[in-house]
């Protein structure tokens, strides 16, 4: 829930204001401002006018709590002062599991919304069945100019495994590493640079009834940051999870060093594990000195803390294969069904959102990080970087943070990755053990397609 | 049949008194299936036609999405229930049978101990019965919320309860040995309200007579109870152990909220399984064929009970 969202173009926001001028009726199509538009790059040629008639656009999105709704709402406000014509309508749900059964329930019973945020392998999952729009359909073409402002990471992320972009990017973020500052001054300890850092302060830290720190593992039904950490510690160590046809590799030495890493932290009673956020909730207590979560987590961090130490957010350490994040957050997906005008709509909005204007404004005040570089030159991201330094390094990460690949299934073999770290951190199994069960199911998850 | 037999054996009866016994079987005539019309219609097509189709739908590679993608497989959907490995059909069934175990004992017991302790009446034990009642009248997702924080082994109340006592504490929902006896707890604290309501029923039924005969004679209060009270209670047990195995079966909020059905798959149960694979992994077909293994099984149970209850008193009960 709290990953983030950003991203900008400042062509966006000239074609958009060309296009308001082009309008004379409604979504009529106008020659594509991209680069290359054709159709032999997935889109028709030709982008869809912004539509001059009223029009309405219902959107279900997850951003419902803390400052994320107020982000939310500004976005859309500031979209319709621009565009009066056109009505945003917010169909908000408090996480993005209920979020996921609606969209799908909605889907089925023929009545989806015009757009819905999704993760890469619910993108999958519904354009398998041939319910969504792809971004070809809107920009005519594939790979629209909006598209080049975005990091590399991001742009990466827009596309599902046929290599066509069917999503568009809102709300994206990367793991960082909150930390009691206070604490680790007081045990004379630094910032960790490595893995191998991280270990040793977490171990140094853990007395008095503190623990190092508290991961969720996730569970079968959903991965949590406990997951995404095991997953970066084992591309970090220079494992591949995944090929790009999915072809999992869980079992990987790089993956059994990962789970090995996280065994040992348990055992030495610096590591923990709990649900709904535990990490925050040990940090806040002062009970846990660090706790690794999105970028997009600083405003609830923040209010858990509560002003009782100093809070400190650096990146995450780097292991022997480098500095490895991995991109979280969710897309927007257009479903099909909607109107041509809603379509038309539709896509003026996305672009809004993703100008950089909006993008540093809705990065402000979510913790989100803007999804274009460009966003970062605005005077209101300039003052919020000022006062947050971390997002310099955190956005910095977005051209080369991972994402696994865009199969339905992935979602099922996150799943089993979590059941291996539960195993081996609650159970004491051995690591190579959980995750050769992890590498079978996964296996056979991908063969059941 | 003995009786349709006795019917037609039966010599014939005037007119007038045959017409009066057609007329009170008013169920046969076309009034009385247009007054039932309603009710089954409701129940055809909210459960009769639903366990149908699920059926059908356990045959198939189900695309929820677009049913005209959907591929058929037979019976592979059946045949993979002994494939899965994460976590397997049999630990799943495991699980759902050892709640329900321990619902129907636990359940059972404790809500006859305390429908035997309550049932003399008076203002505070009317209120203690309140007390008892009232977790079965609160939502289970709600309760269960709420659980969640005291079983939580660095900050709940459970783990602080037994620190203060010097007791051993527990990781609750977080170690795959104590997350079902967790959720077994929390179940048990919102179920036996409603057991125990049940058995105070059945006790304000039962004749003095025969204990206070019983007493004369020289019993003693285990003896009084063990052949006097809980013999007479024997509808309302086989009642009380029938209703709580079906919904213990087919429970599901508590595993989803307390535990998602871990840690390791724990706390998996077939129902959550079918919730797992149908909503979650939107892997349709496979769901609905372990959503008809758990119907199998919920029939199976409900059959060995009525067999264990024929002949008994219990008929007019359930």
């Amino acid at each position: 829930m709290r990953k983030r969202i950003t991203a900008a173009a400042g062509l966006a926001a000239l074609a958009l204001s060309a296009t308001a001028c082009a309008g004379g009726g409604t979504s009529t199509p106008k020659a594509a401002s991209g680069s290359g538009s054709s159709a032999k790059n997935g889109g028709s040629g030709t982008e869809l006018a912004v539509p001059t008639g009223p029009v309405t656009i219902t959107f279900e999105e997850a951003m419902t709590i803390g400052t994320l709704k107020p982000a939310m709402e500004k976005l859309v406000s500031d979209f319709q002062a621009k565009y009066p014509n056109i009505t945003v309508k917010l169909q908000g749900d408090p996480d993005y599991g209920t979020m996921y059964t609606k969209e799908k329930a909605e889907v089925q019973a023929g009545n989806a919304p015009t757009l819905g945020q999704a993760y890469e392998s619910w993108a999958s999952y519904f354009q398998s069945a041939g319910k969504l729009v792809p971004i070809g359909d809107l920009a005519g073409t594939d790979t629209p100019a909006e598209m080049s402002t975005f990091y590399k990471g991001i742009q990466t992320d827009m596309k599902l495994p046929d290599g066509k972009t069917w999503m568009w990017p809102f709300n994206k973020s990367v793991l960082v590493l909150f930390e009691n500052s206070d604490m680790l001054a007081k045990d004379g300890q630094t910032d960790p640079k490595t893995w191998d850092d991280y270990a040793t302060v977490m171990k140094a830290v853990s007395k008095d009834g503190v623990t190092g720190s508290t991961v969720d593992p996730g569970s079968a039904t959903g991965a949590a940051y406990g997951t995404q950490w095991f997953e970066i510690l084992a591309e970090a160590n220079g494992a591949k999870l995944y090929d790009a046809d999915g072809t999992p590799h869980l079992s990987d030495p790089g993956a059994v060093k990962a789970l090995q890493y996280m065994q040992d932290l348990k055992n030495a009673n610096a590591l923990a594990t709990g649900k709904n956020y535990p990490g925050e909730t040990a940090l806040g207590a002062q009970k846990g000195a660090f706790d690794i979560s999105s970028a997009a987590g600083y405003g609830f961090e923040n209010k858990t803390v509560g002003g009782k130490f100093k809070l400190g957010i650096t990146a995450l350490p780097s292991g022997p294969a480098g500095a490895v994040n991995e991109l979280t957050g969710t897309n927007i997906v257009m479903f099909t069904g909607a109107t041509a005008d809603q379509k038309a709509a539709a896509w003026a909005f996305l672009k809004f959102i993703d100008s950089p204007a909006e993008q540093a404004g809705w990065s402000a005040t979510s913790g989100y990080l803007p999804v274009t570089s460009q966003a970062l030159s605005d005077p209101v991201m300039q003052a919020f970087v000022a006062k947050n330094p971390y997002v310099t390094a955190a956005v910095s990460e977005l051209d080369t943070a991972f994402t696994l690949p865009g199969y339905s299934w992935i979602f099922k073999c996150q799943g089993y990755e979590a059941t291996a770290i539960q195993e081996v951190l609650e159970n004491g199994k051995q690591p190579s053990d959980a995750l050769n069960t992890a590498q079978s199911a996964c296996t056979a998850a991908k063969a059941q397609g | 049949m003995t009786a349709t037999t006795q019917a037609v054996q039966a010599p014939a009866a005037p007119p007038g008194p045959a017409r009066r016994g057609r007329a009170r079987d008013f169920r046969a005539t076309r009034w009385g299936w247009a007054y039932s019309a309603p009710a089954v219609l409701v129940f055809l097509a909210f459960v009769i036609v639903p366990t149908g189709y699920t059926f059908y739908v356990s045959l198939w590679k189900w695309n929820a999405l677009n049913p005209a993608l959907s591929k058929f497989k037979g019976l592979g959907n059946y045949s993979r229930l002994f494939d899965a490995t994460q976590p397997t059909f049999l630990s799943s069934l495991g699980h759902s049978l050892y709640f329900t175990g321990a619902m129907v004992v636990g359940g059972t017991a404790i809500s006859l101990a305390l429908a035997l302790l309550l049932q003399r009446g008076g203002m505070l034990l009317n209120g203690t019965r309140a007390a008892i009642f009232l977790p079965h009248a609160t939502p289970v997702i709600a309760t269960s919320m709420i659980w969640t924080w005291i079983f939580n082994y660095k900050f709940g109340l459970a783990d602080w309860i037994l620190h203060s006592l010097h007791l051993p504490t527990s990781q609750w929902l977080q170690s795959s040995s104590s997350a079902m006896p967790a959720v077994v707890i929390y179940s048990l604290w919102h179920e036996v309200g409603f057991t125990t309501v049940v058995f105070l029923g059945g006790l304000a039924t039962l004749s003095n007579e025969l204990s206070e005969a019983a007493r004369v004679d020289g019993c003693s209060g285990w003896q009084e109870f063990w052949h006097v009270t809980w013999h007479q209670l024997k509808p309302v047990t086989v009642f009380v152990i029938a209703i709580t195995a079906i919904t213990s079966l087919q429970a599901f909020t508590q595993f989803y909220q307390l535990a998602n059905g871990g840690p390791a798959y724990a706390t998996t149960t077939l129902s959550y399984l079918v919730y797992q694979e149908a909503f979650v992994f939107s892997d349709t077909g496979y769901g609905a064929a372990l959503a008809v293994v758990l119907f199998a099984v919920t029939v199976f149970f409900t059959l060995v009970r009525r067999r264990t209850a024929a002949g008994g008193e219990s008929h007019a009960l359930v």
